[in-house]
């Protein structure tokens, strides 16, 4: 199976101790290894204000990785287990390889469109030069 | 004593037509914005800037280009909510096409963005999204 790129961000209770964080993020890493996933990013946003109440909170601690892997149900795995932590209030899991090969295969045709067209400043009204007023901008 | 009654059956003959549902071949128009709805009405009489029964609100729009579009943004990162929150109203609403300019393909994208932020609680399904930052790494650390 081809790997597969998922954003993992859980959020936990404001005035959680660090040690139990340890344990959120030890039994993530435990799985991945287990059942084969590799974590590629691993972030912390701090504590920021919720945009709603959650669990009777307003602020909440930030936590972000960026997991790939081979194994569509690790993801399920980790959903299981930050669910039963009670230190963890949120979390979502979104898939986002998709979303980065049309961002890729994008790129790839606007580059490859402006490549093909003469770079020169607006000399053709003809040509739909939508680039060079981009790029005047 | 007449003044005031006048004054008052002015005020409940504008309250209703201020409503406006429609009326006069607008169609499924809804009001934007009640005050709108009314001085539409009203505008009849006074030809209208635009022209009289053209349709929707030409008169208001100005041209408008995808911020994304120009931006050459392909990819609508759920994260930034300082990004997302220019395209949700007041209440947390989204904002229509029409009032952000916004191209179909990155509206359809906006949404679907917009709605993974509010699940993550980055912005809010109703209330005010002032406020809202990107997200500030404070570590980072490669395992």
């Amino acid at each position: 199976m081809e790997e597969r790129l998922y954003d993992l961000i859980f959020i936990a209770r404001p005035a959680t101790p660090e040690d139990e964080i340890k344990k959120v993020i030890h039994s993530i890493e435990h799985a991945c290894t287990e059942k084969g996933g590799k974590i590629e990013k691993s972030e912390h946003w701090g504590t920021r204000k919720l945009a709603y109440r959650v669990a009777k909170h307003r602020e909440g601690m930030y936590y972000y990785h960026q997991i790939r892997t081979g194994h569509g149900e690790l993801i399920a795995e980790l959903e299981r287990r930050l669910h039963v932590q009670d230190s963890v209030i949120k979390y979502l899991t979104i898939r986002l390889d998709e979303d980065l090969k049309r961002q890729k295969k994008l790129g790839e045709k606007r580059e490859k469109r402006a490549a093909r067209r003469p770079r020169r400043p607006a000399a053709t009204p003809a040509q739909p030069a939508e680039q060079q007023q981009a790029s005047a901008d | 004593m007449a003044d005031e009654q006048k004054q008052v059956q002015a005020a409940l003959a504008e309250a209703p037509r201020g409503e406006g549902h429609g009326q006069g071949g607008y169609g499924g128009l809804r009001r934007e914005g009640g005050r709108e709805g009314g001085g539409r009405r009203e505008g009849g009489p006074g030809g209208g800037p635009g022209g009289a029964r053209r349709g929707k609100r030409q008169y208001f729009r100005k041209k408008k280009v995808c911020k994304f579009c120009v931006e050459k943004m392909d990819l609508i990162d759920y994260k930034r909510a300082d990004i997302l929150s220019q395209f949700v109203q007041e209440r947390g609403k989204i904002l229509p096409r029409r009032m952000t300019g916004v191209c179909a393909r990155h509206q359809r994208w906006l949404g679907v963005a917009i709605k993974r932020a509010r699940n993550i609680a980055l912005l809010p399904f109703a209330g005010s999204a002032a406020g809202a930052t990107a997200p500030k790494v404070v570590e980072a650390h490669k395992s």
